[in-house]
């Protein structure tokens, strides 16, 4: 039996796999070094293996958008192959040639994206995104692009879209997460990248998209979300608690317990004297805050404008039919 | 609006200049249209009585006609609005007479008042069973009009079980196949179903099938065999379109029933009510609202249920006895005090009559209501409905087709001359107002509803 979670890590150390293809890539593996002998022990298999991915990872839902699709795949994949092995050699080949051909597909949502961006615009994106990049950086090829970019706390990671662009020569600012309500009269469109796609027709991102897509709203700004097929999730939460990401320590009120050795802390270090609100203010550290508070938000369909995927620019309804075609059968 | 005083017919038309062309112009063509809404849901025996009616209609009109030249062209008058409508009354009840039975003038004497609700669905009291009626098919209707069956699911089952019975009474004459004459053999009891109650959805989708499997079935098969298939297929439709639908919907609105939440819903629906249960026996502890309205009352049916289902016995899990968990908390209000209410549920969870392909539900009157409400809160509202339920068409509000609650059975308030009481049955929520509607394919938002019948393979429902 290998080791799956090790696996999955491995293929993520690719910089161009995202956790969907990855686990995909895993569950192939799986595939290929399986003992099951029937369908029905290759499915449990799988299913396991998928629980096991789900059980290591702290934020599971584009992974799950990955195992639901290829479990999907292998138990409607027709069976006429001579043997069983030779239909588990076949279905590691197709899960191979898949995610070969899903890395084609943010060239494609670039090329779609590319034409709904004109020129001299200014765009607010959020976070990284690999797809996000690929469209800015083919837009910047043929039209004048400016990007404001948020700072994207508590990971970071807008600094990582701003490095990259301005080594590309678009011009780039780095804006608080907070400063998007005064930075989007001057915005002309939010881009947005996704970790999944639900049924809804909703977008599942990192923290601080939904603020972002109720500002857009509010300022009559078309959102454009990117997201490659895969990343489509059959998923449905009714609000941000109904997520499966959510789990009661986030966004939870101290106990009294805690709140009594908070408060101590706070008395010993406000003791010396003078600096103390300095102090005091400090004993709450970023990674404290970070510890409970959600890694995404879930942004409903009417605040989106468009869902660019590689299969056309869809509507979130859109989104919603393709879905309901693709699983409710 | 429910009631409107109708002291003489003429202040009426003084009133309202366009209530004074109808009589003239739908005296004839238009009563009996009020008892039929549609002329697809019709059957044959129905046409041919109706193509009767506008024949004797039309011979009458020949002969008063030819006494009064000048009433004809009067209605693009408005001016004259008065005279012609006395003259036409008066012209109105030979015709009547002449061309209706005593079954379309019961209906229109009574909803005389509610003119422009005519075309609601009311019970037709009929002179008894005519034709070759079935006596379970008999029992059935009664039990309908009485409202002793009542909800879409119920109705449905006992109507395909009491056609179970009629196909296994029923023997092909000679000279004749069972895929042909069969349904000619079925259709006076449907319409003698519809005559107690205006058909559900459900039973017409129902029906559709059922026709399709009796044309469809082999001419070269012993009969018996033939029916036993059919009833076999009946029995396949009841449970994997209605109960097994409904167990996998049990179990996809349960997983957004959490702990500590407040769960909203309205009058009675049977699937919701599987799902509070199930849910209550999956160990969660959540509270329920349930929100009632008059005529029917049907959520202290609901609340009945909810308050003495809990199994009432201590449970062993390891090894130690755990005491029996408390029943589910349950609070009742009417209507009126939704607003108070609303802002403490978490989820709104309502059951449908039928579900439009617009995403537009279908429902108990008040449905809409609750569902509008919840939106403005931000309450996501939740509709259980099984894929049978789909209805092709779209409906834009829900005075099109409705049906009205017969009076007798439900007295509301004291009788009073003069005063018609309008109790619809029904009513219609916008999708607009729905977050997900359950179905046993998946949580789906209303706007794709559309795409199921695709998505299942099949053209139709």
């Amino acid at each position: 039996m290998m080791d799956i979670c090790a696996t999955y890590q491995r293929k993520l150390e690719d910089d161009q796999i995202s956790p969907p293809l990855a686990a995909i890539l895993t569950l192939t593996e799986l595939c290929a070094s399986s003992t099951a002998g029937t369908m029905f022990e290759l499915v449990k298999a799988l299913n396991e293996g998928a629980d096991a991915l789900n059980q290591s990872s702290t934020n599971a839902i584009s992974l799950n958008a990955g195992c639901e699709l290829f479990i999907a795949f292998v138990t409607l994949f027709p069976h006429d192959s001579a043997s069983f092995s030779d239909l588990k050699m076949e279905l590691v080949k197709q899960g191979e040639t898949y995610v070969r051909q899903a890395l084609t597909y943010r060239q494609k949502i670039g090329e779609l994206a590319v034409d709904f961006i004109k020129d001299d615009s200014v765009i607010l994106t959020h976070s990284y995104s690999r797809v996000v990049m690929e469209t800015l950086l083919l837009a910047h090829r043929s039209k004048r692009i400016s990007v404001f970019v948020t700072e994207a706390r508590p990971r970071g990671l807008g600094v990582k879209t701003a490095e990259a662009l301005t080594a590309a020569g678009i011009p780039c600012t780095v804006i608080l997460d907070s400063a998007v309500a005064y930075a989007i009269e001057k915005v002309d469109f939010v881009l947005v990248g996704s970790e999944a796609v639900v049924e809804s027709g909703g977008l599942i991102n990192a923290i601080g998209s939904l603020n972002i897509a109720i500002i857009a709203k509010a300022a009559n700004k078309p959102f454009y979300a990117l997201a490659e097929s895969y990343k489509f999730h059959r998923l449905f939460p009714l609000s941000q608690y109904d997520l499966p990401s959510h789990n009661p320590r986030i966004l939870s009120f101290p106990t009294p317990g805690e709140m009594a050795q908070a408060a101590e802390n706070q008395m010993s270090s406000a003791s010396p004297g003078s600096r103390s609100a300095s102090r005091a203010l400090s004993s709450i550290t970023q990674e404290e805050i970070a510890k409970n508070n959600p890694d995404v938000d879930y942004t409903r369909p009417d605040l989106i404008s468009l869902v660019f995927s590689e299969l056309g620019s869809l509507t979130p309804s859109g989104v919603s039919q393709y879905l309901v075609g693709m699983f409710a059968g | 609006m429910s009631a409107q005083s109708d002291s003489t017919s003429s202040t009426n038309a003084m009133a309202d200049p366009t209530t004074s062309n109808e009589p003239s112009a739908s005296t004839s063509s238009s009563q009996p249209s009020s008892t039929q809404p549609s002329q697809k849901t019709m059957t044959k025996a129905e046409r041919r009585e109706l193509q009767e009616k506008q024949r004797a209609a039309k011979l009458a009109q020949k002969q008063t006609g030819d006494t009064k030249p000048k009433a004809k062209p009067k209605p693009a008058r408005p001016t004259e609005a008065t005279s012609s409508f006395g003259a036409d009354a008066s012209r109105s009840h030979p015709k009547d007479a002449s061309a209706s039975t005593t079954v379309v003038e019961g209906v229109t004497s009574k909803s005389r008042s509610l003119r422009i609700f005519s075309h609601f669905g009311l019970p037709k009291h009929g002179p008894g069973a005519k034709g070759d009626i079935h006596p379970s098919i008999i029992r059935l209707a009664l039990q309908f009009s009485e409202f002793r069956i009542c909800g879409a699911n119920a109705r449905c089952i006992a109507t395909l079980t009491a056609f179970k019975t009629v196909i296994q009474d029923y023997t092909t004459p000679p000279n004749n196949t069972l895929s042909r004459h069969l349904m000619s053999h079925l259709s006076p009891q449907i319409t003698h179903l519809v005559s107690a109650r205006p058909m559900s959805v459900t039973m017409g989708n129902a029906i559709r099938q059922l026709k399709l499997e009796i044309s469809g079935s082999d001419i070269d098969m012993p009969e018996q065999d033939a029916k036993d298939l059919l009833c076999q297929k009946i029995d396949d439709y009841i449970r994997d379109r209605i109960i097994i639908a409904d167990e996998v919907i049990q179990d996809l609105a349960c997983k957004k029933i959490k702990d500590g939440d407040i769960i909203l819903t309205y009058a009675r629906s049977s699937v919701v009510e599987k799902v509070l249960l199930s849910a209550y026996k999956q160990g969660k502890r959540f509270s329920v609202i349930v929100v009632d309205s008059r005529p029917l009352l049907e959520g202290k049916a609901l609340l009945q249920a909810l308050t003495s289902a809990p199994p009432v016995s201590w449970t062993l899990s390891n090894d130690s006895l755990l005491p029996p968990p408390p029943p589910i908390p349950c609070t009742y209000a009417l209507l009126p005090a939704l607003p108070s209410l609303i802002s403490e549920a978490t989820t709104v969870i309502l059951g449908a009559h039928s579900l439009h392909s617009n995403g537009a539900v279908f429902s108990r009157a008040g449905t809409a209501l609750v569902a509008m409400m919840a939106n403005q809160h931000s309450v996501p509202v939740l509709v259980c409905c099984e894929t049978y339920k789909f209805s092709e068409g779209v409906m834009l509000d829900g005075f099109g087709k409705n049906e009205l609650a017969p009076s007798h059975l439900f007295q509301t308030s004291p009788q009073a001359p003069n005063l018609e009481i309008l109790n619809p049955l029904y009513d219609l929520t916008p999708p607009s107002c729905i977050t997900a509607v359950v179905t046993e394919v998946g949580l789906i938002p209303p706007s794709s509803i559309s795409s199921i019948p695709m998505a299942l393979g099949r053209i139709s429902l």
